[in-house]
């Protein structure tokens, strides 16, 4: 008997009548099936994942029917769906509902009024199946964003439920910690044979390993079959959907490769072999050095340190960068580095104790908040929910200026005309990165400071945000972006720093920086290092492929 | 900070604070006021070392203004020692001051104790199993305090960085109503998730991480029964002290003050056994 039997169910929100979220959509889940579900945002998505448990499911018009283990969803009782079927959500911190890590672990077992017998060993075999046993009695409020995901994960596992629903789990954490857990997702599938459903927009890890991709474009499924299948689909139907594809798919298809194709970077590898025989010669890519001296820089840094309390330890030790005029700056390294702490530095919301600030050849101690802030510097937060105050897009831009010719052109920028009239709440993660873009820019910056901009973006949006990048830098603006996204960075920066140990290490060029590394580089570089060098994009794998075979 | 007694069950904690705060403020004879004080204060500078002694310092004016003041606002002493603004200045007012500062000193540390060993989880799981829904709404006021304080920061500090600086009422306003939007969107989320975990499905149980073992027992039973002879003790009126107009102290009983002097030091006395038990043990490795 089929897990999940979706039938024609068609679904539309009350609010909004006549747009339909979900078309028509028939879809059978076999028990132990690993599901990825894809599509841009707003795709409907979210809206199919939460009508496989009706205490989640939305309110609206609805025709069709969902069976569960055979069974109507409105007939399984309210404690069936929430042991047998567990929702893990996007946000890691509003998930949690307690304050202990325990308590969290035994928080649903406590619902279903478990005996302390049963729940003692429910939350001892969990801590232990999840390596949680050395924080189990520390406070939720002091864990990593991974450690609290993995928090929710294990404790909707202590219910021991059939079927595990993750909808876009990782996209609120750094690479480290979403691959740490996407492999817990994949050990709790082969090792429990727990039926997984998720929805994500890094596919690279888990594209390779799922049974079956689900596609969903305007609240229809286009498109149902094995991963390698989908790749080809989505390429032939030149779908926008294929940018979101793992690197070696991209390029597989980009270069027109023949054979199988390949899904991760071992396969990709593989394959390159195969098309470039060992010892035969391989053009290699131009590669452009940073210039040794840098004219008129907008910003520099010197031998900045900080440290939050008097007796904890140095965040930032030492800070030496210069970041040329009107170029893309980007800072990449691992998490709890101090890259954050670095940008609340420039602007000013950390003070140093030591070292020095210059934003256009003057030290900021010169310069008055208000002059600094006013057609100069601005930061856009990591979280755009911080810069949200009013109830529409529109009103949120007007705190900043009543100039409407102003908001309009910024508004055309950030391409949000049409959400103007929206609430902020109600935009999708890309969107309000945009708006509060917006309003950031409305301080008619000439030095901008991003905070992680493509957290929790799909690729579409990200080539969206780039675009606007690439027009603020022609209009003279200079960027300066902390990142964990390797591949953003590679594709569109100027210029690429390494922060380790509260230092800037190395600058360099994308293509030199991430040509010489091997673990902290893109899947492309990864992917083709054995056959060209200095090859960081797809793109650029692309090129040299066909360049090398056809010239 | 590792420390025998907090590691017994909140339970026995708890009822232990209760008990001597409770004598606390019941007994006043200063013989009494001297072993509660030995005690709370030997307790409390075992849990804050230096820096506790530097508190008591910083408190000492409070004091010393309590004892000087009572006779100004307490004027039936009988021993008038001099007139300040026509209002007799008396020496059992001053007497009477002096313990009461005693009683607040003795207070003070006691509370300081309780709030260092009763975290927010130990006094939840005390009301786990009577009234779970209660107890689970305190653990989410629990969390949500900080939270909100970090999320005000945040929101501060982007503003912060857009020119918008933290000064006046407006803009005060204006972050709070973020925050608090900010917030409710948060909590549909966790009201979501607590849904999906079956909150409200049937009757909730608790999770108890603390469990009562043989020495849990052992010592609150030495509390219970401490506490009933001293209850004894005190109906007997061997703790009997009035100072005003005039004064009159009950004579000292030598076995009321060992009780009361061995149940205010029971956490010292339990702190110095396990420190005694490991230096044993290590010299005999």
């Amino acid at each position: 008997m089929a897990h999940f039997q979706i039938q024609n169910l068609t679904f539309s929100y009350a609010a909004a009548k006549n747009k339909r979220s979900l078309d028509d959509v028939s879809l059978t889940i076999e028990k132990g099936e690993y599901i990825v579900l894809c599509g841009k945002s707003g795709s409907g998505k979210t809206t199919l994942l939460k009508h496989l448990k009706s205490v989640l499911t939305p309110s609206g018009k609805r025709s069709g029917a969902i069976l569960f283990n055979g069974t109507p969803m409105e007939q399984v009782s309210q404690r069936d769906q929430s042991s047998k079927i567990g929702y893990v959500m996007q946000n890691p911190d509003d998930q949690i509902v307690t304050d202990k890590v325990w308590h969290e672990l035994a928080f649903g077992l406590e619902s279903l009024g478990c005996d302390q017998k049963t729940m003692r060993a429910r939350v001892a075999e969990m801590a232990c199946y999840f390596g949680i046993q050395d924080w189990f009695h520390r406070d939720v409020a002091n864990l990593s964003g991974g450690q609290k995901q993995l928090l929710n994960l294990a404790s909707i596992m202590a219910m021991q439920p059939e079927v595990l629903i993750l909808d876009e789990p990782t996209s609120q954490l750094d690479p480290i910690a979403a691959s740490d857990f996407l492999n817990t997702v994949r050990k709790i599938n082969i090792e429990l044979g727990t039926t997984v459903i998720i929805t994500e927009h890094r596919l690279e890890d888990i594209f390779p390993y799922a049974d079956r991709a689900v596609v969903m474009d305007g609240g229809k499924v286009i498109a149902d079959d094995t991963p390698r299948n989908i790749g080809k689909l989505l390429w032939e139907q030149k779908n926008d959907m294929f940018t979101a594809m793992p690197t070696p798919v991209r390029v597989f298809y980009g270069a027109d490769g023949n054979g199988d194709c390949p899904l991760t970077v071992r396969e990709g590898r593989n394959w390159l072999s195969k098309s470039f025989p060992e010892g035969a010669k391989v053009n290699a890519l131009p590669v452009q050095e940073l210039p040794d001296e840098i004219e008129n820089p907008a910003l520099v840094l010197k031998e900045l340190w900080f440290r939050y309390e008097k007796n904890s330890p140095d965040i930032l030790r030492g800070v030496s960068a210069e970041v040329p005029a009107g170029s893309l700056y980007a800072i990449v390294g691992g998490n709890g580095a101090g890259k954050s702490t670095a940008l609340k530095a420039i602007c000013g919301i950390c003070k140093p104790y030591r070292g020095k600030v210059k934003i256009f050849g003057k030290p900021i101690e010169k310069y008055k908040s208000t002059e600094l802030f006013q057609s100069c510097l601005a930061m856009l937060p990591q979280d755009p929910k911080s810069l949200f105050v009013a109830k529409t897009v529109r009103e949120e831009l007007e705190e900043m200026t009543k100039d409407q010719a102003k908001i309009s052109e910024i508004a055309a920028t950030c391409e949000i005309e049409n959400l103007l009239n929206s609430h902020p709440y109600d935009l999708s993660g890309g969107e309000q990165q945009r708006a509060a873009l917006a309003k950031v820019l409305l301080t008619q910056p000439k030095l901008l400071l991003l905070d992680e901009p493509t957290k929790g973006i799909d690729s579409f949006f990200k080539e969206k945000l780039a675009k606007i990048l690439c027009k603020l830098k022609e209009q003279g603006i200079t960027i300066v972006m902390v990142s964990h996204d390797v591949e953003f960075c590679a594709k569109y920066a100027d210029a690429v720093s390494m922060f380790f140990d509260g230092q800037v290490l190395t600058t360099d060029t994308p293509r030199r920086f991430f040509g010489n590394n091997s673990f902290y580089t893109t899947a492309a570089n990864r992917m083709s290092r054995h056959v060209f060098s200095m090859a960081v994009t797809a793109e650029d794998v692309v090129n040299l492929y066909r360049e090398n075979r056809h010239g | 900070m590792r420390d025998a007694f907090s590691g017994y069950h909140p339970a026995v904690n708890f009822i232990f604070f209760l008990s001597v705060l409770g004598f606390g403020v019941v007994i006043l004879h200063p013989a009494f006021l001297v072993a509660g004080i030995v005690g709370a204060l030997s307790y409390f500078l075992l849990l804050h070392g230096g820096k506790g002694l530097k508190r008591i310092a910083m408190m000492l004016p409070l004091f010393l203004a309590v004892i000087l003041l009572n006779p100004l606002v307490n004027r039936d002493g009988a021993t008038i020692l001099f007139q300040v603004f026509g209002i007799p200045y008396t020496l059992e007012a001053l007497v009477y001051g002096a313990v009461l500062s005693g009683m607040f000193l003795t207070m003070i540390l006691w509370f300081s104790c309780y709030s260092n060993l009763m975290t927010g989880d130990k006094f939840t799981s005390l009301f786990g199993n009577l009234i779970p829904s209660l107890s689970l709404l305190l653990v989410m006021i629990f969390r949500m305090v900080p939270s909100l304080i970090r999320k005000g920061k945040q929101i501060t500090g982007a503003r912060q960085s857009i020119g918008k600086e933290m000064s006046g009422t407006d803009e005060a306003m204006t972050v709070l109503g973020c925050l608090i939007t900010w917030a409710l969107e948060g909590s549909i989320v966790t009201a979501d998730s607590m849904r999906s975990r079956g909150y409200g499905t049937s009757k909730r149980t608790s999770f108890m991480i603390y469990r009562m073992a043989k020495r849990d027992w052992g010592l609150l039973s030495a509390i219970f029964v401490l506490s009933a002879a001293l209850i004894a003790v005190i109906s007997a009126g061997h703790t009997t002290a009035t100072f005003t107009p005039e004064w009159y102290l009950a004579p000292i009983s030598p076995i009321g003050l060992l009780l009361y002097g061995f149940l205010s030091l029971i956490p010292t006395l339990l702190h110095l056994q396990e420190a005694l038990v490991w230096h044993i043990s290590r010299s005999r490795i």
